[in-house]
C-alpha cells in the first residue's frame, strides 16, 4: 500500500512539473501560434539570476540567500520579465510571420539565453542549497512522501486553480480566451492585442520561474541545460494534448509523468534505463492512433 | 452629421489592387447598402475601414477622427463595429461569454446589463441557451449571436457584411427586421454588405454598387433596384 | 512553334554553378591552404551537405524541422560501427551483435550504407510525424532529437555512451568534402524537379489546393523526409571521419541550431540558399574562433571571451529573421544570366481572417 502511495505522488509530482511547463507553451500559443522553444533556457535563466556570475563548481550564491517570502516573488518578477523582454524585443516582430519563421526565432533566442549563461556560468553544474528541509520527508497516510513532491502538488494544483478562475471569470482572462480563438476577430470587438499577448508572456514567465525553484530545490544543482528536461516532454505533451488546448496540454501532461512513473516501477530492473524509450513509444501510440491529439480543441480543422 | 468618411482609399494584397480609390461617406443614422459581384472589394472596403487590412492610400475618418493606420481595436474604440462575414463566433466560449466580451472596453456597468438584456429580450434563442457553447449552434443563431456581441460595444456604426449568407429566407427576415428595429430605436447607422439588391430596396437607405474595386453608381436603394443601370453596371455590360 | 525546353534544361545551371564553384575551392584549399585551413573547409562541406538534406525536407514541405540532426547521430555511429577496426570495437563496444564486431568497411561501402541506415529510420519514424499537422510535427522532430540524443546517450554498451568512441579511420580531405557536397546537391536537385518534389512545393504553398488535387500530403512529405534523412546520414559519416571520433553531444541543439540558422540565412525554400547560408555563416564561425583565440594589435591581443561566436550567430540569425525573412538569396536561386534570377512562384495571397492552425 505504502509503495503504491509513493509511486502515486512520484507521479503526480513529475506529472505536476510537465503540466507546468505545457501550460507555459500552451498559453502562449493559444494567443500567438507561437511555439516558444526558448522556454527551457527561460527556466534555467531564472535558476541562474539567484547565482552570482563565476565559472567555479562552488555557486556565489546571491540572491539565493534571500528567504523565502522576497526570494520567490523576485524570481516570478525576473521570469515574467524576462518573458515579456522576450516579446517585446524579439516576437514582436514576428507577429505575422509563418510559424517556421517564428519557431525559429524562439529558438535562436533560446540559443542566445544558453550560450549566454553558459559564458557567465561556465558548464560545470553548480550546488545550490535552497530550502533543505524540504527534502525532508513527510508522513502520509503510512508513506513517507519526500516533502518537497507535496509542495509540489499543492503549488501546481493552486496554480491551476488560480489560473482557472482568471480564465473564466475576470475580464482579461476572456479577453485572452476570446483571442485565442480567433485573434483578429477579438481584436475587431476591441481587445487589445499587445495587452493580452503581454499578459500570456508574463505569466508564462512566471510559470518557468516556479518550474526552475523546484527543480533547483530538487536537485540541488544549477545545471544549463535543466530546463530542457522537462520541456522536452512539455513541448511533447503539448502536441499529445491537442495544440491550442490549454486544459489538454496540461492533462497530457499529468499522463506523461503518470506512465513515466509507472514504466520506471514496473519495468524489470535492467530496462529501467529505456523508461524514457517506453514513454516515447507511448507517446507514438497515441499519435498513431489520433494525430490530432487527444484534446484537440474542435476548431482544429482549417476551414477552407 | 458625416459619421463616416472614406477619402480615395487604395488597398493593396501583394500585386492585386483591391480597392482603387474608393470615396464615400456616411451619415448619422443612415444605412447604407453595398452591393456588387463576387470580388468587387466590399468586404475588403469594410476590412479597411475596421483597420484590419492597411491601405495603401487614403484617409478614413470616423466621428471627426482621422483612423487611418490605426489598430482594429482602437476603431472598434471609437464607435465602429464590424460583422464579417462567415459569423466568426467564439466557439468555445458560451453565448454569454461571447456577448460579454465586445463590453469589455466599456466603463459604463448599469448600461451594459441593460444591453445584454436588450439582446436576450430581441433574440430570445439566444436567452435559453446563454450558457452552451457558441460552437454548437446552428447557422442562423450565430448569425443573431455575432450580432447581438458587436452590438454589447454600444457602436455608432455597424458594418455587417452578407447578413444573408447562408441562412433560410426566414431567418434572414427575422434579421433584417431586428436591424430595421435596431436602426430606428437606437439610431444605428449601419454599413451592409447585402449581394441581394431585392433586400435593399426592401429596407430602403442608399446603395452603392461595386465593380473591379471602385464605386460604379450610386443612388437611393429603391431607386436603383428597380433600374436597368444596377443589372448594367453588376454584369458590366457595356463596359469597354 | 518551338519546342519549350523542358524543366532540367532551364534550372540545371543552378547546381552546376554551385558544384563548380564548390570545386574551385575545394582545389584552392587543398592546393594552398593550411592544415587549419583544409580542416575548416571540409568542415563547412559537410555542413553543406547537411543543410542541403535540410534543404530537401524544409524547403520543398514548409515544415520546419528540428530533429534532422538525429539522422546525422545516426549516420555517424552506423559509419563507426562499421569502420573501427574489430579489435577496437570489441573492447569498448560489447553490446554489438558478433557480425558487426567483426565487420570493417572502407569509408566508400560504409558512408553510403550509414545514408541507408538513416533514412531506413526516417521512414519508420516518419510515417507517424508525417500525419500531424504543421506545427505539431515540427515539435515532434524536436522529440525525436531528444529521444535519440537520450538512447545515444545511455546505450552505452552499443554507443559508448556519453563519452566518445574513438578509431574511425581519419580518411576525409577537401576533395572528398567537395564529391560529398555534390552528391548532396545533385540528389537535391533531381529530387526538387522530379514530381514528387514538385507535389510537396505545391502543399507547401496553398495546401487546401493542393490536397483537393489529389496529392497525398503525408506520402510527399515522407518521401522528402526519407531522403533528406539519406543525405545528412552521409554527412554523419563523413563527419565521423573528418573527427575520427564520435559523441552524442556533438549531435544536439548547437549543431541543430547552426545549421538551421545557415538555412534560413541563405534562404530557407532555395538550394543556392541553403548552400549560400553555410558559406556565409561558417565564414562568420572562421570570424569569431579567430577574435576568441586573440588578435594582436601592436603589442596588445584583444580576444573576445569565449562563447562569444555562438551568441553572435544566434543574434544575427534573428536579425535577418526580422528583416530578410526569406534569407539572404530572398529565395531565388543563382543561375548563368542575371544572378540571382527570379524563378519563384508569387507568394499567396493573405486574406484579413485566414484562420490557421
Amino acid at each position: 500500500m505504502t509503495a503504491v502511495l509513493q509511486i502515486v505522488f512520484d507521479g503526480l509530482s513529475l506529472g505536476s512539473l510537465y503540466a507546468l511547463g505545457a501550460l507555459g507553451i500552451a498559453l502562449i500559443f493559444g494567443v500567438m501560434r507561437l511555439v516558444n522553444f526558448a522556454h527551457g533556457d527561460f527556466i534555467a535563466f531564472c535558476v541562474f539570476a539567484m547565482l552570482w556570475p563565476s565559472i567555479n563548481a562552488a555557486a556565489i550564491v546571491f540572491a539565493g540567500n534571500l528567504p523565502f517570502y522576497f526570494l520567490i516573488p523576485l524570481l516570478l518578477l525576473i521570469g515574467a520579465t524576462l518573458s515579456v523582454l522576450s516579446e517585446v524585443l524579439v516576437f514582436r516582430r514576428f507577429r505575422n510571420a509563418n510559424p517556421a519563421t517564428m519557431m525559429i526565432a524562439s529558438f535562436a533566442l533560446g540559443f542566445v539565453i544558453r550560450h549566454l549563461l553558459l559564458m557567465l556560468f561556465s558548464s560545470r553544474p553548480k550546488s545550490i542549497t535552497l530550502w533543505p528541509s524540504l527534502g525532508l520527508p513527510v508522513e502520509l497516510l503510512g508513506a513517507r512522501i519526500p516533502m518537497l513532491q507535496v509542495v509540489t502538488i499543492i503549488i501546481t494544483l493552486a496554480v491551476l486553480a488560480a489560473l482557472s478562475l482568471f480564465l473564466k471569470r475576470t475580464r482579461y482572462g476572456l479577453e485572452m480566451r476570446a483571442a485565442a480563438d480567433n485573434f483578429t476577430m477579438a481584436r475587431m470587438l476591441g481587445v487589445r492585442a499587445n495587452g493580452v499577448i503581454l499578459l500570456a508572456f508574463a505569466i508564462s514567465g512566471m510559470l518557468a520561474a516556479a518550474i526552475g525553484l523546484i527543480l533547483a530545490t530538487n536537485s540541488g544543482t544549477a545545471d544549463i541545460g535543466m530546463g530542457a528536461n522537462v520541456m522536452l516532454i512539455a513541448f511533447i505533451a503539448t502536441v499529445i494534448g491537442g495544440l491550442g488546448s490549454v486544459p489538454g496540454a496540461v492533462a497530457a501532461g499529468f499522463l506523461i509523468g503518470a506512465a513515466s512513473v509507472v514504466f520506471q516501477a514496473t519495468l524489470p530492473h535492467d530496462a529501467r534505463v529505456f523508461r524514457d524509450a517506453f514513454v516515447y513509444g507511448a507517446v507514438i501510440v497515441v499519435l498513431l492512433v489520433r494525430p490530432q491529439g487527444l484534446f484537440a480543441p474542435k476548431s482544429a480543422k482549417q476551414r477552407v | 452629421m458625416t459619421l463616416l468618411a472614406v477619402d480615395d482609399i487604395t488597398v493593396r494584397y501583394g500585386r492585386l489592387t483591391a480597392l482603387r480609390g474608393v470615396t464615400l461617406s456616411i451619415s448619422e443614422g443612415e444605412v447604407l447598402f453595398v452591393t456588387g459581384p463576387n470580388g468587387a472589394g466590399k468586404s475588403t472596403l469594410l476590412n479597411a475601414i475596421a483597420g484590419v487590412v492597411p491601405l495603401a492610400s487614403g484617409a478614413i475618418t470616423l466621428n471627426g477622427a482621422d483612423l487611418t493606420g490605426a489598430p482594429p481595436e482602437s476603431i472598434a474604440r471609437r464607435g465602429f463595429s464590424l460583422v464579417p462575414e462567415g459569423r466568426h463566433v467564439f466557439g468555445a466560449l458560451t453565448i454569454e461569454e461571447n456577448l460579454k466580451v465586445g463590453a469589455g472596453m466599456r466603463a459604463d456597468k448599469q448600461q451594459i446589463v441593460g444591453d445584454l438584456e436588450f439582446v436576450y429580450h430581441q433574440f430570445p434563442m439566444l436567452a435559453e441557451r446563454r450558457h452552451a457553447a457558441a460552437g454548437m449552434l446552428s447557422g442562423g443563431q450565430q448569425q443573431m449571436l455575432v450580432i447581438g456581441r458587436a452590438l454589447m460595444t454600444a457602436p455608432r456604426l455597424m458594418a455587417i457584411d452578407e447578413p444573408s449568407l447562408g441562412l433560410a429566407p426566414k431567418i434572414i427576415d427575422q434579421v433584417y427586421e431586428i436591424l430595421a428595429q435596431l436602426q430606428a430605436q437606437r439610431k444605428l447607422t449601419l454599413l451592409i454588405v447585402e449581394q441581394s439588391s431585392t433586400r435593399a430596396m426592401m429596407t430602403g437607405g442608399r446603395m452603392i454598387l461595386m465593380r473591379g474595386g471602385r464605386i460604379v453608381l450610386e443612388g437611393k436603394a429603391g431607386d436603383l433596384a428597380r433600374d436597368e443601370c444596377l443589372r448594367q453596371a453588376y454584369f458590366g455590360f457595356g463596359d469597354h | 512553334m518551338s519546342r519549350r525546353p523542358s524543366v532540367m534544361w532551364q534550372t540545371i545551371a543552378t547546381p552546376v554553378l554551385l558544384i563548380v564553384v564548390l570545386l574551385a575551392i575545394a582545389a584552392v584549399t587543398y592546393q594552398f591552404g593550411s592544415r587549419a585551413f583544409n580542416r575548416t573547409v571540409v568542415e563547412m562541406f559537410i555542413n553543406i551537405i547537411v543543410v542541403t538534406g535540410l534543404y530537401v525536407f524544409v524547403g520543398n514541405s514548409g515544415l520546419l524541422s528540428f530533429g534532422h540532426i538525429s539522422f546525422m547521430c545516426l549516420g555517424a555511429y552506423a559509419t563507426a560501427w562499421l569502420t573501427i577496426p574489430p579489435v577496437m570495437k570489441s573492447i569498448t563496444l560489447k553490446g554489438l551483435p558478433a557480425w558487426l564486431l567483426h565487420t570493417q568497411l572502407p569509408m566508400w561501402v560504409a558512408a553510403p550504407i550509414s545514408g541507408v541506415f538513416a533514412a531506413l529510420f526516417a521512414l519508420i519514424v516518419g510515417r507517424i510525424i508525417m500525419r500531424l499537422s504543421g506545427i505539431a510535427a515540427s515539435i515532434a522532430t524536436f522529440g525525436l532529437l531528444g529521444v535519440v540524443n537520450n538512447v545515444y546517450s545511455n546505450w552505452d554498451s552499443v554507443t559508448g555512451g556519453q563519452g566518445s568512441i574513438v578509431g574511425i579511420p581519419p580518411t576525409m580531405n577537401a576533395w572528398i568534402g567537395w564529391l560529398g557536397a555534390a552528391v548532396a546537391i545533385a540528389i537535391a536537385y533531381l529530387y526538387s524537379i522530379s514530381r514528387s518534389g514538385l507535389a510537396l512545393r505545391a502543399t507547401r504553398d496553398e495546401a487546401v489546393a493542393a490536397s483537393a488535387s489529389g496529392i497525398d500530403v503525408v506520402r510527399e512529405r515522407l518521401i522528402a523526409f526519407v531522403v533528406s534523412a539519406f543525405i545528412i546520414g552521409l554527412a554523419g559519416a563523413l563527419y565521423a571521419h573528418f573527427l575520427s571520433i564520435v559523441n552524442p553531444g556533438s549531435f544536439y541543439l548547437r549543431t541543430t541550431f547552426i545549421t538551421l540558422s545557415m538555412l534560413v540565412v541563405g534562404g530557407m525554400y532555395s538550394l543556392s540558399g541553403a548552400v549560400g547560408g553555410v558559406v556565409v555563416i561558417s565564414a562568420l564561425i572562421e570570424m569569431f574562433r579567430n577574435l576568441e583565440k586573440g588578435v594582436s594589435l601592436g603589442g596588445l591581443t584583444i580576444a573576445l571571451p569565449n562563447g562569444v561566436q555562438e551568441i553572435a550567430i544566434g543574434i544575427i540569425t534573428i536579425v535577418i529573421l526580422m528583416y530578410l525573412p526569406t534569407g539572404l538569396t530572398r529565395n531565388r536561386e543563382f543561375s548563368w544570366r542575371g544572378w540571382p534570377r527570379a524563378r519563384r512562384l508569387p507568394q499567396p495571397v493573405q486574406t484579413a481572417l485566414k484562420e490557421s492552425n
